[in-house]
């Protein structure tokens, strides 16, 4: 029960950071990612592919933050100078690339099979030792990336973002260049959804291409939006919350008898679907929301 | 097989392809330039068209004709369902919630449909005739109908948007809603007809998505992508262009496949807007964007 409950909160860590991330480029600055899997997937299967080579975890884990961020650079440069809206398209499509080129590229990263026996750090531990000692790990990622946000979000650079976000022309006839901050959130925040890839792949210890889908996406949204856009404790609270309804639908299955295992997959899928149209009809503001934004 | 005929034929299959794409893109338009959001249900809504045949087929209804009278009747029901009983409510709310909402209106629909049609994969059994052959190009009569039937969709959206009064009261909304509503225009009165018209757009292409390959619960879900580019590239909320740079995507597609390998396929429409977009943002069609 213990192990089951590390687990649990090791799980929503990664969703947390997942969630402070987009909270960071949507909440803060407003752009519309809908591509954060794809940032989540090449942070993983960067570090799996270092340290599967005999590189150190360590390296896995900056060159996964590094080329998340590198990655979305391209993107910024293509869809900051255009229309908000291209935005969502752009890095919608994005991630379904990332997956389509590690579905395709097997000499690298082997197919559909994926990667197994990623190492897994602290294992001089014990089994138990080893999990509480992963969890304090993600626990440390998360307050790094809240501190980061946060000294971000109070600094000088913060209130340039916020003017941004609230008037951009007003900002740029103020001889301040919105593209360039734009351009450093996005790669900042694609940076920590690289982290919590490479979290993932070392927690999960095995990265296959069905793990990176657009739900993931669909879902750290559904997380920011429950636990408040623009607000940090919120990513945590809605992270939590996420998680706990995507272990609830686990249960669901003693509920309802004769459903087949197939079957509880399409019901789930429907439970997600439903629950975020609610949560968009009926909570927009989420749990923590305290902005108001038009 | 002679060279330039090999491309010939891909190009063939590509315009058939294209057309899926262009006629969801055209339904994907619609919405945008109405109701201002890009609506991730369509994909999902033309699943449920190609089942609706699939379903009329079942009952022993040999008739294209009428099994795709059912999927357009089933789509613009569960069109105008998912504006009457969610979207609706979330006019002026923007784009983000809007997009949100219409994902989990994707998720439901697909997760509602497979539950109860199942992961196996169906096929609608059109008849086998022997192709057209004109100079040793090979014309499938499937195809031939199928580009017929979304000809007929493509020229009756464009005629309701042209030619009757609530497709100049949609132009009017897309060109200024304010103005629109404050001289008289009602919202409800026009989205009603507009769902319809999505629905109705949807079930055709479904329909044609599900006779070219095989009905399956995430096969629409794949033609959105490609669909929310060929609308980018058409110039966001121009339905001709939506249409045009649909079937460019297919044919591009269907081109690349030699040199780029199956995979691609879906990744490729996406390099294509970003090479056009970094050329000219405002899409193939779409005149410069207006500062406001």
């Amino acid at each position: 029960m213990l192990s089951y409950l590390i687990a649990i909160l090791i799980v929503t860590g990664i969703y947390a950071l997942l969630t402070q991330a987009l909270n960071f480029h949507y909440g803060f600055m407003g752009l519309i990612n809908f591509g954060h899997v794809g940032f989540f997937a090449i942070g993983a299967y960067t570090s799996a592919l270092l340290t599967l080579s005999g590189h150190s975890i360590a390296l896995g884990f900056v060159a996964a933050i590094v080329l998340a961020a590198l990655s979305a650079c391209p993107l910024g440069l293509l869809a900051l100078r255009l229309r908000e809206d291209y935005l969502a398209i752009v890095t919608l499509g994005f991630a379904e690339i990332v997956r389509v080129v590690i579905v395709s590229e097997d000499w690298l990263t082997r197919g559909t099979q994926g990667l197994a026996n990623v190492p897994r750090p602290f294992a001089s531990l014990g089994a138990s030792g080893q999990e509480i000692a992963y969890l304090g790990l993600v626990v440390a990622c998360n307050v790094l990336a809240a501190a980061l946000i946060a000294r971000l979000a109070y600094s000088p650079f913060g209130r340039l973002i916020e003017a941004i976000r609230d008037d951009e022309t007003a900002i740029s006839t103020l001889g301040k260049y919105p593209a360039g901050a734009k351009l450093r959130v996005f790669m900042v925040g694609a940076g920590i959804a690289g982290l919590a890839g490479a979290l993932y792949a070392h927690y999960i210890t095995y990265v296959v291409p069905d793990q990176f889908v657009p739900l993931v996406t669909f879902y750290v949204w559904m997380a920011m939006i429950l636990g408040g856009v623009g607000s940090l404790p919120g990513s945590f609270i809605g992270a939590a919350i996420l998680v706990a309804l995507l272990e609830g639908t686990r249960f669901i299955r003693d509920l309802l008898p004769g459903v087949m295992e197939i079957q509880m997959a399409s019901v789930r899928i429907f439970l997600i679907g439903v629950g975020l149209v609610l949560f968009v009809l009926l909570r927009p503001q989420g749990v923590m929301g305290l902005r108001v934004r038009t | 097989m002679n060279g330039s005929l090999f491309y010939l034929n891909l190009v063939m299959n590509g315009l058939v392809q294209g057309l899926v794409i262009g006629l969801a893109a055209l339904a994907l338009t619609l919405v945008f330039a109405v109701a201002r959001f890009p609506n991730a249900a369509t994909g999902d809504l033309m699943t449920v068209g190609a089942y609706a045949g699939i379903g009329v087929q079942a009952l022993n209804v040999r008739s294209v004709i009428v099994q795709g009278a059912a999927a357009i009747l089933a789509c613009s029901v569960l069109a105008i369902g998912q504006y009457w009983f969610v979207l609706r409510y979330l006019r002026g709310r923007g784009l983000v919630s809007l997009l949100l909402a219409s994902i989990g209106l994707a998720l439901a629909t697909r997760g509602a449909l497979s539950f109860f049609v199942g992961q196996d994969q169906y096929l609608f059994n059109t008849p086998i005739m022997r192709p057209y052959v004109i100079a040793g190009l090979r014309v499938q009569v499937v195809d031939l109908w199928l580009a017929v039937a979304s000809l007929v969709c493509v020229t009756a959206t464009f005629a309701m948007l042209f030619l009757t009064p609530v497709g100049r009261r949609m132009r009017a909304i897309a060109d200024n809603a304010e103005l629109a509503r404050a001289s008289g225009i009602r919202m409800q009165r026009v989205m009603i007809p507009l769902w319809a018209a999505v629905g109705a757009i949807c079930g055709v292409a479904g329909m044609i998505l599900g006779i070219k390959t095989v009905v399956l619960p995430e096969a629409g879900w794949h033609i959105l992508l490609p669909a929310f580019a060929a609308m980018v590239l058409g110039g966001l909320g121009n339905p001709i262009g939506a249409v045009v740079a649909g079937i460019l995507l297919g044919v591009v597609q269907e081109l690349s496949t030699p040199f780029v390998g199956f995979t691609y396929k879906i990744a490729l429409s996406f390099i294509v807007l970003a090479v056009i977009l970094t050329v000219r943002p405002q899409g193939l069609f779409g005149s410069a964007e207006v500062v406001r």
